[in-house]
């Protein structure tokens, strides 16, 4: 039996009439945001050698890519990634341009497989942006006040959180711990998924009993500078100590600029540690069930392109933000202002016809070129 | 107010989850003993409860339709779903384990196979040690399945190894110990935290010292 025509493959779609211009409207207030804070868009290649997402990625999210060969037998990938292929590009074709690099991108994405169990899509499309060539706590805020910027622009107001964490805290945790790569792993795996009983068990050897509670409440628990106080008590080692400092100058200057509201401390965040190197957030909004965005510093990630340099940025999950949107009145008056009334041309002269649509376009008016409408 | 909404595993876990939750002090629990509903409020109208098969429980929380749920470890191995943990519920003690027939033919170094409700376990604890498996899936009643010649061993939840004792079975390892787990999904647990908190907080003061 052969397949219906209209089948098309698991995880992918097509976005029409007022859903496709919502798409777009946030693409372009998203962008629009970029270019108000000089970042240039950039086009990546939709496809790419296979082995570029492994050393971007790493293997075990480069796993997830489509994957086929070109015609001289090397391993492409369609790109699970737009990050990836800015960090080659920074190090290589831009490596003598002017730093810091500011660069902006909405590009899909492509998974064979959905990224969570939640996640049925195989296309998806990423927003985001990337700051090179600058570590310090300015190319920081930069990034998070950009964020903050793009949702209230999506008129997401009230609603949503940025929790905010670094990694070298728990690298000074595990550090201090000698924990090879596997316990390392091990703990990053129950820290992420805040399962105190079984972190209990776990840190049970290496820690007292008070150690081990007053470690796992604290991972247990996002909050705002009280957090930091607590995980100093907790945590003391070195690596760890020099990390929380810099959290807390950066929440501090939150705080004065009168945006912390929307902030939260979350040291159980510690999703993707091979990657990330300083500050990581993730951006949550109310309505949706998984997080919406996410970003943090990776300055080891250009190395692997040949030039070590900082690097810090983020991504929005459009197809996230466009379901949200979509569910509220929002989404109807962010569509509203995109779409006007159409002025109907009717006339059976094919010349006149045109030449009054041409004529109103010239106006700038929305035309439908007419003919009475058609039912299939 | 926040109002947080619970999956409740139907079944094995539901009367202790709900009389952990009166106990806590949470809600008033009557009507949801006796009650067919799958879906009510407590008066408070602090928490709504869904009522869900145990599978069903992550998907649920995973999805942010519940915030939070309450479930077994062995479900949650099995889903494999992306959710926050922060709590061992001290209840629904059991074991998932590897049982076969106490009198069965040894083996050897040849495929294996197994008839279990939980493929994923089954798989990734046979495929940890190497030993080639045809995971045989079944909805119920697993403990047949080595008895009429269905598969060589079966991987199951055991809580007290009755009804392994009536059909010959005996437990040849244990995979894992498992109690039911207060899980919470990763979008509320930051945007619903004080409401949370609160929750984790309560049921926390009812585990018994050093059994977390």
């Amino acid at each position: 039996m052969s397949e219906p025509l209209s089948k098309i493959p698991n995880g992918l779609r097509y976005y029409s009439g007022a859903e496709a211009g919502l798409r777009r409207r946030i693409e372009e207030t998203a962008m629009s945001v970029f270019d108000g804070w000089s970042y240039e868009e950039i086009i990546t290649p939709t496809l790419d050698y296979y082995s570029l997402f492994e050393r971007g990625m790493g293997p075990s999210e480069a796993h997830h890519a489509f994957r086929f060969t070109d015609t001289d037998g090397r391993l492409l990938a369609l790109r699970p990634d737009v990050t990836s292929g800015i960090a080659r590009v920074t190090a290589t074709l831009f490596a003598n341009r002017t730093r810091p690099l500011r660069l902006c991108y909405a590009a899909p994405v492509f998974r064979q497989h959905g990224q969570s169990a939640i996640e049925w899509r195989r296309e998806s499309t990423q927003i985001g942006c990337e700051l090179v060539g600058q570590n310090s706590t300015e190319s920081d805020l930069e990034v998070l006040a950009i964020a903050s910027e793009v949702l209230q622009r999506l008129q997401f107001n009230r609603e949503y959180v940025i929790t905010l964490n670094d990694v070298e805290i728990f690298n000074g945790v595990a550090e201090n711990l000698r924990f090879d790569a596997d316990a390392r792993d091990q703990l990053r795996q129950l820290i992420d998924g805040r399962n105190v009983a079984d972190l209990e068990g776990f840190l049970g050897p290496y820690a007292s009993r008070e150690e081990c509670r007053a470690f796992s409440k604290l991972i247990r628990l996002s909050g705002r500078l009280e957090t930091l106080e607590r995980a100093r008590r907790v945590i003391t080692n070195a690596r760890s100590t020099a990390a929380l400092d810099r959290l807390e100058s950066l929440w501090r200057i939150l705080e004065s600029l009168g945006i912390s509201d929307h902030f939260e401390i979350d040291l159980g965040d510690v999703s993707r540690l091979d990657y990330y190197t300083g500050l990581t957030f993730k951006i949550y909004i109310e309505g949706a069930g998984a997080r919406v965005g996410s970003g943090g510093r990776y300055d080891n990630l250009t190395a692997n392109f040949g030039k070590s340099e900082p690097a810090v940025g983020f991504v929005f999950d459009l197809d996230a933000l466009a379901g949200l949107l979509q569910s509220r009145n929002d989404g109807a008056t962010l569509l509203a202002q995109s779409i006007r009334r159409a002025q109907c041309v009717i006339n059976s002269d094919p010349t006149a016809l045109f030449s009054e649509a041409i004529e109103r376009r010239a106006c700038g008016e929305r035309v439908v070129v007419g003919s009475a409408e058609v039912t299939p | 107010m926040t109002q947080l909404t619970i999956a409740i595993a139907k079944g094995r876990l539901q009367h202790g989850t709900l009389e952990l939750l009166a106990n806590s002090g949470l809600c008033e629990t009557k009507e949801a003993l006796s009650s067919r509903r799958l879906t009510l409020e407590d008066e408070s109208g602090r928490f709504r409860f869904i009522f869900v098969k145990p599978m069903d429980v992550p998907v649920y929380v995973a999805h942010g339709v519940a915030d939070c749920g309450v479930v077994g470890h062995d479900v949650l191995m099995e889903s494999q779903a992306d959710l926050l943990q922060p709590l061992s519920l001290g209840i629904g003690r059991c074991r998932i384990v590897v049982a076969a027939l106490a009198e069965r033919p040894e083996n050897g170094y040849g495929m294996l196979r197994v008839a279990t409700k939980y493929p994923r376990i089954a798989a990734a604890y046979f495929g940890g040690r190497g030993q080639p498996v045809e995971v045989i899936e079944l909805s119920g009643s697993v403990e047949l399945a080595p008895v009429v010649g269905l598969a060589d061993c079966i991987v199951d939840l055991v809580e007290t190894g009755r009804t392994l004792q009536d059909n010959g079975l005996s437990i040849v390892e244990v995979i894992a110990e498992s109690t039911a787990r207060l899980v919470v999904n990763r979008a509320s647990y930051q945007l619903k935290a004080t409401a949370v908190g609160a929750l984790v907080a309560a049921l926390e003061a009812k585990q018994p010292e050093g059994d977390l």
